[in-house]
């Protein structure tokens, strides 16, 4: 699909000219009117939270009383506790491994789909399936084959003498369920972008690659991954973002346990503001969240930034 | 030999993303005993015994299910409504503002849905919002305006614009343009606008775990009590629930498959 393909080097002024419209293509009042739904959405429901998450986080928020400055109190407080770095760590740790796991994985599936493959369409249902799922039936599957000592997969292992993934007890163990969990729900997402990526490679170049006499991997490196690179770079982007969110997945297994071994960044912050009330602590986390998001996200925003004033 | 092993990679492929859902909704129509039996019976007499506990011993989980349709079907449509008003524009006219505009657009999308919960759930309550629909369906809209309106916006800008200027020469109001040119030709791309707030709304947990208690409580989160039971998960039930719950949206995505692929293509790698 090339929708919204205003193009991509910047236009002549010319060709500017001749597509617009007799009147202009500037907005009038009414225009902004439309876009006032959606942006009052936006503004009210995540900006100014956001921001005012900011605020509180140089608070001491408690039940009862007015909120009390004490500048960068609560930050001092969060890096003093070493829940928190576990926290981070483990974020670390899910983060990278989800991601990295999930590209490959993804990567992988759109390479096979997009070759030779009969009943092309029902496979590739097939493969987005988990992508329906939500995620407390998602952790129900998965612990139901990884139960301990009785459920089917760990059975399985302990008869063959690999030792089971003993998720309940041990903190390591329950990332890596969780990770595993992470990447069975989010794998349709990855594979679907590169796999209409693939699509968008010229089979003529390629063919062309072939009778110059380079081998799968040479046709790959050379022409498949530079036409690709683009979808896997926001694909990389959006997982990044959306995998620093991780919550349910723990949450849903461990509640971050045992003794707070496996929390995230997500179960911390929930934790400190539902389970202890501790409103500055949560706040100074979320805003960290925040500033950790807007970081990785920055080569993309730049992107965004530069395609959308070239065409304003 | 190269075609055997692409079948067998598939074949393992397909195992991976198929095999938990179809354990589960095969085990929801097990008698509970031979639900852990190793190895696992393919062949069992099927009963209905799960679904029959699920209804007399969660009297709340069809209640709970009508919310969850409630909330999407209410999130869905503010969302594809303001998502095609704001597509339109950005569709059809440039400018500074409008640049700086979709910009926020797209940079909001990166931040954590968790964030807002925490000024929002004082804030809520002190409205006495919390624990209704309308909650949820403002901040499920609120976190997929964007995206649909990408969506949207891809769609409008292949609609000629000639039919428009037809219409406008004709004396049509923009709303009715609207509604009577642009709308009948983007309704594939309303599909899929909606196909991803309609996925999400339907199993969204952390905004249902923290806004909701009681009267507004979604699917997700009366079977994520039935999983957190202190005295053994009767999986029987939950199995029942999981399937009862995720039935109608897998059948809807497969069944949608192509709206997922054009969507994410004009959502997020162009957006």
């Amino acid at each position: 699909m090339t929708a919204g393909a205003a193009p991509l080097t910047a236009a002549r002024p010319a060709a500017r000219r001749a597509r617009r419209l007799p009147g202009g293509t500037r907005p009038g009042a009414s225009h902004y009117a439309l876009l006032a739904p959606a942006q009052i959405l936006l503004v009210g429901i995540i900006l100014l939270p956001a921001i005012y998450v900011a605020w509180m986080s140089l608070q001491k928020v408690s039940f009862g009383a007015d909120p009390v400055f004490v500048g960068l109190e609560n930050y001092r407080a969060l890096l003093a506790d070493s829940v928190f770095w576990r926290a981070a760590w483990n974020t670390f740790l899910v983060v990278n491994a989800v991601v990295y796991g999930e590209l490959l994985l993804g990567l992988g599936l759109a390479l096979l789909v997009s070759g030779w493959m009969p009943y092309r369409k029902i496979v590739i249902a097939l493969l987005i399936a988990p992508y329906a799922i939500n995620e407390v039936s998602a952790v129900a599957m998965w612990r139901f084959v990884l139960e301990p000592d009785i459920g089917m997969v760990n059975w399985a292992m302990l008869q063959i003498g690999l030792g089971q993934l003993d998720w309940s007890a041990d903190p390591a163990d329950a990332l890596v369920l969780a990770a595993l969990l992470s990447i069975w729900i989010h794998t349709p997402f990855t594979f679907l972008i590169l796999y209409a990526a693939l699509q968008s490679v010229p089979q003529e170049i390629k063919e062309a690659a072939t009778v110059d006499g380079a081998n799968a991997w040479q046709s790959f490196r050379h022409v498949t991954l530079p036409f690709i690179l683009p979808a896997l770079l926001v694909a990389l982007v959006f997982r990044y973002i959306t995998a620093m969110r991780i919550f349910s997945e723990i949450w849903l297994l461990t509640e971050g346990g045992p003794a707070r071994m496996t929390e995230v960044l997500a179960v911390y912050l929930y934790r400190a503001a539902f389970r202890y009330h501790e409103f500055g602590l949560a706040s100074a986390t979320a805003f960290a969240m925040v500033l950790l998001s807007l970081a990785v996200a920055a080569p993309y925003l730049y992107a965004a930034w530069l395609k959308m004033f070239r065409h304003a | 030999m190269w075609r055997a092993l692409r079948l067998s990679g598939a074949a393992a492929a397909i195992a991976w993303s198929v095999f938990p859902i179809a354990m589960v909704v095969l085990s929801s129509f097990k008698p509970q005993r031979e639900i852990f039996a190793i190895p696992p019976q393919l062949v069992f007499a099927p009963t209905l015994d799960n679904y029959r506990r699920l209804v007399t011993e969660w009297p709340a989980f069809f209640p709970n299910m009508l919310n969850s349709l409630i909330v999407t079907t209410g999130a869905t449509l503010l969302t594809v409504l303001c998502a095609t008003l704001a597509g339109y524009v950005y569709a059809r006219f440039r400018g500074r503002i409008l640049a700086l505009s979709a910009f926020f657009m797209v940079l909001v999308r990166m931040l954590p849905p968790i964030v807002v919960t925490l000024p929002l759930f004082p804030f809520f309550s002190w409205l006495q919002v919390n624990d209704t629909h309308f909650v949820l369906i403002v901040l499920y809209a609120a976190f997929f305006v964007s995206l649909a309106t990408w969506i949207m916006r891809a769609f409008i800008d292949q609609v000629p614009r000639e039919l428009e200027e037809a219409a406008l020469v004709d004396g049509a109001g923009l709303f009715q343009v609207l509604r009577m040119v642009v709308l009948p030709l983007v309704v594939n791309g309303v599909i899929a606008a909606s196909l991803f707030v309609i996925v999400y709304a339907w199993n969204e947990f952390i905004f249902a775990l923290v806004f909701t208690t009681r009267i507004a409580r979604t699917t997700p989160l009366v079977m994520s009590e039935m999983l957190s039971t202190t005295d053994g998960v009767d999986w029987g039930v939950l199995f029942a629930a999981a399937t009862v719950q995720l039935a109608p949206i897998l059948a809807f995505i497969l069944a949608a498959q192509r709206y997922v692929i054009a969507g994410l293509t004009a959502g997020a790698v162009k957006g």
